[in-house]
């Protein structure tokens, strides 16, 4: 997939507007220092929206266009096209493609002269939607069309690309609309827009199909990630399978599940629970000890120990852990990394220590949030840390994976969090495992592709045999995400 | 100093047994692996993988068992400083070039892989054990370091990954890695290409982990154990 600059011009500034609201400019300056701090590569796409072209239905930012235009790119500019000398005029300030909206939807024999005078490949239409209806006028106004109807009609003049931008995800960081491009069934070149703030985005666009580009504005102009990042991630987004992990949480040696950390129930024998997940093709496996005794903890080891023996896959442990010499025992034990929640709340100092001792890839934050708060005491006690950046704090200390519980989605089968999941996958570097929620199969691929997750875990469903491992990797492999 | 386990196939189910316990050692046995018992390694995980895959398993630190060992397997996790400077002060390199002149043949596992090079940029420059060419390099790109996780690996018909289908995800857990040496018998990508296997004759290393990539892995080990 390739990867698009954006820029928003306001007479003579770059721009950004929010739900394409003109109250709501917030000015980045000088476009041409704000194109030169982008790293645009040469030869590369760089999309250039004249705003008060298209609020005026004219071309305004001539100058500005003429000036990028010098640079070795090639230049897209929509706005305010209306007709065929709007277009030729973008055309004459150096712009290689124009990208014309309002029209497809408004007047669409004023597009087809406008494609008879450039020809098809110079012409990129727009789509502005909002609840699967077209918007006209800079967002202003609803067309009354669907975008089915407007993209038939689109495909029908021979144009190659549509540019289609979700005006409800666009500039608020939610996300683009996944599901609003997998749905799209047309043989054009689809160019995404609107809502990808992280690089997580980046890879989710990229697995599907029909989006062959993306347009970044607001991201790379807040420095979210670089140009030239989300160009490594959109050009490979196969080449890392992402990983289902079943979760035993284990008491008194037995698997038990509970339901927001409480009312907990009988659900096997751990090995056996292992071994079957290994066969189903579960990618690693996850004990959480959840006795409170000291006892209790003995047995905890031993049923680790018992695990890792039975199993080929790795194997993470947590619940209990509070000290260094906790975490040596349980590596000991088998365990190939070790997950702490309250005891680095207490004294994050021991990330480190953990860290340096057995190395980054050991160490796994466990950080149960509510409400975006951290939990400790297995959900029991309020810390009014924010979740996002206690991960973040805890990356920089040295974890090198966040196991992230919502405890409200915990064992409900509702679903996951996926704004909590997108907070913190969009301002931590290293993986984030999605847990608490699993109900649907869909559940586990919005915890990838719209979360940002970098495995999944869940629990009672594997339990209870309501799924098994391979349904759902056979589901996001349908779904386009890669799977082992 | 004696070997520490020697586990014959017969006794592969289960746990190796205490240190110093020796259960059986067949000379001519074509399975008998010698795994080096690196105290910078996961050398539980690795004999448990091995013993599943078929192999007679001797694990030792004892110089003289390593130079008269006819398959060696050398595991290593964390610093590559740490692994080779145990490796030399417990004089089991120069054993490992004996038992290899002697026509023995050896698998390098992760770190253990690592050190078959020339040398990594670990720390300034380390050497390695020099076995092959090339160096190790701290990975490179937009993505975490380090790699943790699957990730698929192409590989064109090496004897390593016989019954293994090309583009098969094993687990990874490193930071360094070499790259576009002449041994690679298999790459990965982890933001860019990385060799994920090398052979040179007798001389075979893994990047990965294969103790811990289920199926896939042990399938390795086995046609290492098979090797001849």
């Amino acid at each position: 997939m390739e990867v698009i600059a954006a820029l928003d011009l306001l007479g003579n500034e770059a721009v950004r507007l929010t739900r394409g609201d003109f109250a709501t400019a917030r000015s980045y300056g000088e476009p041409e220092a704000v194109l030169d701090a982008l790293h645009v590569p040469d030869g590369a796409r760089l999309h250039v929206v004249d705003l008060a072209g298209s609020r005026d239905g004219r071309p305004i930012s001539t100058d500005v266009v003429r000036r990028l235009a010098r640079r070795d790119l090639r230049v897209q500019v929509g706005g305010g096209i209306r007709s065929v000398a709007d277009a030729r005029c973008w055309m004459s300030c150096g712009a290689s493609q124009v990208v014309v909206g309002t029209l497809a939807a408004d007047a669409p024999q004023t597009l087809r002269a406008i494609v008879d005078d450039l020809g098809p490949s110079r012409v990129i239409a727009a789509v502005d939607v909002r609840h699967g209806v077209v918007r006209v006028e800079g967002w202003s106004r609803s067309s009354g069309i669907s975008i089915e109807e407007v993209l038939t009609s689109i495909a029908e003049m021979d144009i190659e690309e549509v540019l289609i931008t979700d005006i409800t995800r666009d500039g608020v960081l939610r996300g683009p609309s996944f599901a609003l491009y997998r749905s799209l069934r047309i043989p054009l070149r689809v160019i995404a827009s609107g809502g990808v703030s992280t690089l997580g985005d980046v890879v989710s666009l990229a697995r599907i199909p029909r989006v062959g580009a993306c347009v970044i504005g607001k991201a790379l102009l807040d420095g979210r990630f670089t140009l030239a990042e989300a160009a490594a991630r959109a050009k490979t987004p196969d080449a890392i399978p992402e990983r289902i992990i079943p979760c035993l949480d284990v008491r008194d040696g037995r698997v038990v599940k509970g339901v927001r950390f409480d009312g907990i129930r009988d659900a096997g024998d751990p090995v056996e629970c292992a071994r079957r997940y290994e066969a189903e093709g579960a990618d690693e496996l996850t004990i959480l000890d959840i006795s409170a005794t000291d006892s209790g903890r003995a047995t905890a080891l031993e049923t680790v120990r018992r695990v890792a023996e039975a199993i080929f896959i790795p194997l993470t442990v947590g619940g209990g852990v509070r000290s260094v010499d906790d975490f040596r025992a349980l590596l000991r034990a088998g365990a190939d990394r070790v997950a702490f929640n309250t005891a680095a709340v207490r004294d994050p100092g021991l990330i480190a220590a953990c860290a340096r001792e057995f190395g980054v890839q050991a160490v796994v934050l466990s950080c149960d949030a509510k409400d975006g708060r951290v939990m400790v005491r297995a959900g029991k006690e309020e810390t009014g840390l924010s979740a996002v950046d206690w991960c973040a704090r805890a990356e920089e200390l040295g974890a090198g994976e966040v196991l992230l519980t919502s405890v409200d989605r915990d064992g409900t089968r509702d679903g996951f969090d996926i704004e909590l999941l997108r907070a913190v996958s969009g301002r931590v570097r290293i993986g984030v495992i999605a847990s608490g929620g699993a109900g649907r199969l869909d559940d586990f691929r919005d915890a990838i592709e719209s979360g940002g997750a970098r495995a999944v875990l869940a629990a009672s469903l594997f339990h209870d045999r309501l799924l098994t491992v391979s349904d759902v990797k056979r589901h996001l492999a349908a779904e386009g995400i890669p799977v082992r | 100093m004696a070997p520490h386990v020697i586990l014959s196939r017969e006794d592969g189910e289960g746990s190796p047994g205490e240190r110093g316990e020796i259960l059986r050692f067949a000379q001519d046995d074509t399975a008998a692996v010698t795994l080096i018992d690196s105290p910078v390694a996961n050398t539980a995980n690795i004999a448990r993988a091995l013993l599943a895959a078929g192999a007679s398993l001797v694990v030792t630190a004892d110089p003289l068992a390593v130079a008269r060992a006819s398959k060696l397997v050398l595991p290593g996790v964390g610093s590559f400083a740490a692994a080779m400077r145990w490796l030399r002060e417990s004089r089991i390199d120069a054993a490992m070039r004996g038992a290899l002149a002697r026509g023995a043949s050896l698998l390098g596992i992760c770190v253990g892989h690592q050190l078959l090079f020339d040398a990594s940029s670990e720390m300034g420059s380390t050497p390695g054990l020099g076995l092959l060419r090339g160096e190790v390099r701290k990975l490179e790109g937009s993505l975490p370091v380090p790699q943790i996780g699957w990730n698929r690996v192409r590989f064109n018909g090496a004897p390593l990954f016989r019954g293994i289908a090309d583009g098969t995800p094993f687990y990874f857990v490193h930071s360094y890695a070499a790259s576009g040496v002449a041994s690679e018998v298999a790459a990965a990508s982890y933001g860019a290409p990385f060799t994920a296997a090398v052979q040179q004759d007798r001389v075979f290393g893994v990047q990965f982990h294969p103790e811990k990539s289920s199926n896939a892995g042990l399938q390795v080990l086995r046609n290492f154990v098979a090797w001849r």
